[in-house]
């Protein structure tokens, strides 16, 4: 069977829903969602199975045959995490520094809150146990590793009833020697156990960065383990006989093996393909570049998409424990439809982060919610249609939701109704475009030479005022835009990360050796991406690299044909303008010497590109689609108007609207402001424009 | 300007832009510096300031450098006025004209929209070196200022946008270390990511309505402030604290005395009570001791009020010149910053009695150690303050233990350790241990936060050592029936087997290699009887090594056995009500 005659299926479970996207060459592209079950989210990956069979009028065996990839997204890393309820761990380590992963360094970011607590480490002190072999700065024996010691301590782990333990000592960025002899002894001591080793896993410097980093991928790796297990189990008994695929945080996506081996590398894996499907439809619209933003009930994510690619960082964090792998860069916000709105002492208004989250949701859901939220305001404002939310699965309550903010926002602060509503509208918008500034302005980038995507079932309302408010003349709202991940999991590539430390001063660097570290790299990927069957293979090299004595690194891409030629002024070049663009200045005058502290190699095994199906063309005119008029607010004009409201799915390729308009679909309502105009492209998304900058040009 | 109509969400909106400038300012500064001290340690803080110097908003990393900027802002305001012009850059440091510490080197720049000044940025690190007769600073032989340091009385280094080569070269040309140079750079880097942000801010809403609305955002905040400090009993209160050693006279020790008066919604503290100032170092400056004043007293409201010029207006300050917490000129003042830890405690004493909810028992106070020399593997000379070693306990509140190794209060949890590996490649040194300290903690229904013991084996022949702190003398003091936490003391033993053990304001130099650095930093001090503690926790505490059986017993009354390490319900419950603690 070729490629083109079979299905490919993307699965993203999420906390409430489970999204399916399924292509195949004769139907095209469709999205699917059923109820997450997250005793066992694999259920849920075979009801999706049996949904989409029913649709295309075969058994679910039938359709398993016919599959030849599923591309999955999963939170059970994250949730392991976030829930605590991850694997029994031991944590392996030099004498004298076991307390590092629970000192955090020290930190505490609450400064002036003497209740802020310090997160519970996810080793506990009695199961970091020291061992006394030391390596120097440079990787040189200090003191020899004493196996007897170390078979003691696994031992001990083991009469403890560990399942993963994680092994981390000084320098080992600088010589594996000892992790390695020790990680042996680990393994024949508890054969069962998954063991994480900082050589293996991250060896670069930042002894924190490490021990954080493989006791998070300890801590979820039995976890990954047994869920890889049961998922393949279900889909081969349905009969699936295709490739499983895992998305990573890194965007990519590999075979379950690989992924079972690094198991934190999937604590993103959830919202890592949103990025991939932005880029697509954002290339649609003519632009290599984007900001992805996906607001949802609780929460509101903001990402960036550059040169096609998403934006990656490897300075991240979950739930306040480090992990420094390479991962999507994404700035997450406490703004969603259920956040909450309140006023502070001083009599100011704030949105969240406190959610009412689906129970008991907000006022106007009519389940007892008495606070008002987000989704209230919104109502209020007539920007949604109490009797087809959800494309009218849940009946909202216009009275209680006027009645929450009458009492909670409007009498207090002396305003009607409707200005209150507009002020919490205002409010919760400014949160969200903080959050897009976090991955734009300060990385250094202008957001208004950015398209904004737009993700997720609240985005639509919001997405033009956070545009507005950042100048952004673009907005692309996919037609999947409640489904995003689900549809970017179809086109993500085969992808491995990996990266080493080399110091040295960058005018004499050792280029023998330099070379030599960049080609066992590369093998590496290209053997690993071999074996998962990539076809287009490519590598990309990248340094990170800072001016002598700086501590932080800014990382830059390097051409192969600029290291095959030494020309150490060209990567000398890239790095001054690089940190010129990110931190205002360079000394690229001042004659200041670099150096190079790690060498990062991307391994990348293209995927078949998709047709993304096209709707058919109607022209400018779009009064074919209107199916009324609605009493809603418009923020320009800071008053209620009659708004015409059309509906989305009626909508044909280049129908032009001009705001203000409300735009309905089954999953999701879009709010075209008054300085936008919407036409629909030649794949179905909505794309606004900032009208002033029309006429200006 | 006050035809401007008042639009209660925009002061929401506009509270929150400034602090997203601020942060974003931090950031910079943090990723662009090469002193440790500032990118690993954070010890530097960044703000926004109105035309007239009034506090927009701030970031404090350490919050002792902070309260001083707004003063220093005005003072540069009139000094210079009518010399003031876009692309303008001015540098300060001068304890006797409003700085806080003479290492706390800042940089202002005035942001002007339509040729009108309309705001500050500003920024304040603290310097590797500042000349003087020590390098890297803390002289504790000093008597006069000009053997501590620099003076940089606000002067002007970029006028109109070009740089003043003569000043510049100048205050460089008395700094040992060039990436002092660097690092101003950095600072005046963020100061222009300040400017270009609020800029935009101010031309996005018009000037007239931002100013408008930040003076609602200062009222606001203001309301916030006196609604915390009505909640407190109208009366007045006193505190006390100790001072030990002056650097100069062994045994010496000076006392922090403060009244507090609280009525309706102002609350004033008053030091016309404390001692004289010292003949050595030891000696705060006005806005050093203000700042201590301040963060010690934010940690006992709403820790969400923002940080501006209207949360500081029910707040009154009165030092008298020439005590202990204001030092007249020229006195050397390079230690003040670490008068804030017995400053707070005066200040805890006074208002746990008030407010017993809201205070916390007393933190370990610091005890730094800052070590310098020639680091032969880089062929460079290094600077390294080894932040963490000072890093002890915080004290517990009534209701959460205290936080372990967060390090003094004047930072709470803002500074960090240096990554071990970093240390390692900066420094000569070779780290040999850096963990919590068992029993540090002072006991308590809530314990206080552990302290740490630091370990390192020195790495290159003639280092200089300096130390600076207190809590050698006195621990973090318990609350309402909870125990002390444990001393700090810094130890040297030289590969001779000789072992000296510095004072708490030292300098040592010649310190060969092969000798072992050995530091503890105490724990802080426990909060309610001991007994009252859950036994389930002092059992947990003790798998965990950080309490001993010994401890568990004595200081807890619980009796856990040493083979299972499990709970002994009867003989605990006969400890507990026999009285025990």
């Amino acid at each position: 069977m070729t490629e083109t005659e079979t299905y490919r299926v993307g699965v993203d479970v999420g906390g409430t829903f489970t999204d399916l996207a399924l292509w195949s060459p004769s139907g095209g592209l469709r999205t699917f969602k059923t109820l997450s079950t997250p005793d066992d989210p694999s259920l849920a990956v075979s009801d999706g199975l049996a949904l989409m069979a029913r649709a295309e009028g075969v058994s679910p065996e039938t359709l398993a045959a016919r599959i030849g990839f599923v591309v999955h997204g999963t939170t059970v890393t994250t949730n392991a995490v976030l829930t605590r309820s991850g694997a029994t761990c031991g944590l392996l380590t030099t004498a004298g520094v076991r307390d590092a992963l629970e000192m955090r360094r020290g930190v505490r970011e609450a400064q002036y809150d003497n209740r802020y607590q310090n997160v519970v480490p996810l080793v506990p002190r009695r199961r970091r146990l020291p061992v006394a072999g030391r390596l120097d700065f440079r990787g040189e024996e200090v003191t020899a590793l004493d196996p007897a010691e170390v078979a003691a301590a696994a031992e001990q782990l083991a009469a403890d009833g560990v399942e993963a333990v994680a092994v981390c000592f000084m320098n080992a960025f600088a010589n594996p020697a000892h992790e390695q002899a020790a990680a042996e002894l680990v393994r024949a001591a508890l054969p069962d156990a998954y063991v994480s080793v900082s050589s293996t896993v991250l060896p670069t410097i930042r002894f924190y960065d490490r021990v954080s980093t493989v006791a998070l991928d300890a801590y979820v790796g039995p976890v990954l383990q047994t869920y890889l297990r049961r998922l393949t189990e279900r889909l081969a008994d349905v009969g699936f006989g295709g490739v499983l695929l895992i998305m990573q945080s890194n965007g990519g996506v590999c075979g379950p093996d690989l992924t079972a081996r690094r198991p934190a590398a999937t604590l993103l894996s959830g919202p890592a393909a949103g990025p991939r499907a932005a880029a697509t439809y954002a290339a649609l619209a003519k632009s290599e570049d984007c900001v992805v933003m996906d607001m949802g009930g609780t929460s509101f994510d903001a990402s960036l998409v550059r040169g096609g690619a998403a934006a990656m960082n490897h300075t991240g964090a979950i739930d306040r424990l480090r992990i420094a792998l390479p991962m999507l860069d994404i700035t997450t916000v406490g703004a969603g439809g259920g956040s909450v709105g309140w006023l502070d002492t001083g009599g100011l208004l704030r949105m969240g982060p406190a959610s009412a989250g689906a129970s008991p949701g907000p006022a106007c859901y009519g389940r007892g919610g008495e606070r008002p939220t987000c989704t209230d305001a919104d109502l209020v404002l007539g920007y949604l249609d109490p009797g087809f939310f959800a494309g009218g699965k849940l009946r909202l309550e216009p009275d209680a939701a006027r009645a929450a903010i009458r009492a909670h926002i409007a009498e207090p602060l002396g305003l009607t109704l409707e200005e209150a509503a507009a002020g919490m509208y205002r409010v919760i918008n400014t949160n969200m475009a903080h959050g897009v500034r976090e991955v734009t302005v300060k990385r250094g980038l202008d957001p208004r030479e950015f398209p904004l995507v737009v993700a997720g079932g609240a985005g639509g309302v919001h997405a033009c005022m956070i545009a507005d408010e950042l100048e952004m003349p673009t907005l692309v709202v996919p037609p999947t835009a409640s489904v995003l991940c689900a549809t970017g999991m179809l086109l993500c590539d085969l992808q491995h990360d990996f990266v080493r430390t080399f110091v040295s001063p960058l005018e004499r660097i050792d280029l023998e050796a330099l070379r030599a570290v960049v080609s066992e790299l590369t093998e590496t990927g290209a053997r690993l991406l071999d074996d998962e069957g990539a076809r287009h293979i490519e590598h990309r090299l990248a340094l990170d690299l800072r001016y002598l004595q700086q501590y932080h690194e800014v990382t830059v891409s390097i051409g192969a044909a600029t290291l095959a030629a030494g020309d150490f002024e060209a990567m000398a070049e890239a790095f001054h303008a690089e940190h010129d663009r990110l931190y205002g200045y360079s000394l690229r005058d001042e004659g200041t010497p670099l150096e190079l502290i790690n060498v990062r190699v991307r391994s990348l095994g293209r995927a078949t590109r998709l047709e993304l199906p096209r709707p058919e063309s109607g022209g400018a005119d779009s009064r074919a689609a209107l199916k009324g008029q609605r009493r809603a607010y418009v923020p320009e004009q800071d008053a209620f108007a009659e708004v015409p409201v059309y509906d989305g799915h009626a909508l044909l390729a280049g129908n032009r609207i001009d705001g203000p308009a409300l735009i309905e679909r089954a999953d999701t309502t879009l709010f075209v402001s008054a300085r936008y105009r919407a036409e629909v492209d030649a794949h179905g998304s909505v794309v606004l424009r900032r009208r002033t900058d029309e006429v200006e040009a | 300007m006050s035809e401007v109509e008042i639009d209660p969400v925009l002061v929401s909106i506009l509270g929150r832009a400034l602090k997203a400038i601020t942060d974003e300012m931090s950031l910079t500064m943090e990723k662009t510096t090469r002193s440790p001290i500032l990118c690993e340690a954070k010890d530097f803080v960044t703000g926004l300031y109105d035309a007239d110097g009034r506090m927009l908003e701030q970031t404090e990393n350490l919050p002792i450098l902070s309260f001083s900027l707004s003063p220093v802002c005005q003072h540069i305001a009139s000094k210079f006025r009518g010399n003031i012009h876009p692309g303008d850059v001015f540098f300060h440091n001068d304890v006797f004209t409003l700085g806080n510490q003479n290492n706390d080197v800042a940089a202002f720049k005035p942001i002007f929209h339509e040729d009108l000044l309309v705001a500050w940025a500003a920024c304040k690190g603290h310097q590797a070196d500042i000349g003087g007769n020590v390098r890297g600073g803390y002289n504790p032989n000093a008597t006069e200022v000009w053997q501590e340091a620099l003076r940089i009385p606000a002067v002007k280094v970029f006028e109109r946008g070009v740089l003043r080569r003569d000043v510049w070269d100048l205050i460089f040309a008395n700094i040992r270390l060039p990436i002092v140079e660097q690092d101003m750079l950095a600072e005046i880097g963020a100061c222009t990511v300040g400017e270009r942000r609020l800029l935009g801010l101010i031309s996005k809403y018009g000037r007239a309505h931002f100013q408008a609305h930040t003076d609602a955002l200062f009222d606001a905040t203001q309301r916030m402030m006196e609604a915390e400090i009505r909640s407190i009993p109208d009366g007045t209160y006193e505190g006390e604290a100790t001072v030990y050693f002056d650097g100069k006279t062994p045994g010496s020790t000076y006392q922090i005395r403060v009244r507090i008066n609280v009525r309706d919604e102002r609350i004033a503290f008053d030091y016309t009570d404390t001692d004289p100032q010292t003949d050595g170092f030891v000696n705060g400056t006005f806005t050093s001791s203000a700042s201590a004043t301040i963060l010690t007293f934010l940690q006992m409201v709403n820790p969400d009020i923002p940080h501006n010029e209207g949360m500081l207006r029910p707040i009154e300050i009165k030092i008298p010149g020439g005590t202990l917490l204001n030092a007249a000129y020229p006195a050397a003042t390079t230690f003040g910053n670490h008068l804030c830890p017995p400053n707070a405690d005066a200040i805890i004493r006074a208002l746990a009695p008030v407010i017993p909810e809201r205070v916390t028992a007393g933190w370990n106070q610091l005890l730094c150690s800052l070590s310098t020399g020639h680091n032969p593997h880089r062929d460079a000379t290094y600077v390294d303050i080894c932040f963490m070693g000072l890093k002890g306990g915080s004290g517990a509140t009534g209701d959460c233990d205290g936080y372990d190794h967060i390090g003094m209060i004047d930072a709470s949890g803002g500074i960090l350790d240096q990554d071990y590996e970093m240390f390692e490649q900066m420094t000569p040194h070779l780290l040999l241990e850096h963990e919590l300290l068992t029993d540090s903690a002072g006991p308590g229904r809530m314990r206080g936060g552990l302290g740490v013991r630091t370990r390192y084996l020195v790495g290159s022949d003639d280092t200089q050592l300096v130390t600076f702190g207190d809590g050698d003398f006195e621990p973090a003091f318990g609350l309402f029936g909870g125990g002390d936490g444990t001393l700090n003391y810094i130890e040297l033993r030289y590969p001779d087997g000789r072992i000296h053990r510095p004072t708490s304001k030292d300098l040592i130099t010649g310190v060969p290699a092969g000798t072992e650095y050995v530091q503890e930093a105490g724990g802080g001090g426990g909060y309610g009887p001991p007994a009252e503690r859950s036994a389930a926790k002092v059992v947990c505490e003790v798998k965990d090594g950080i309490i001993s059986l010994a401890a568990a017993r004595e200081a807890y009354g619980v009796a856990i056995d040493p083979e299972t390490l499990e709970l002994l319900e009867a003989e605990t419950a006969e400890l507990r009500t026999g009285g025990a603690s």
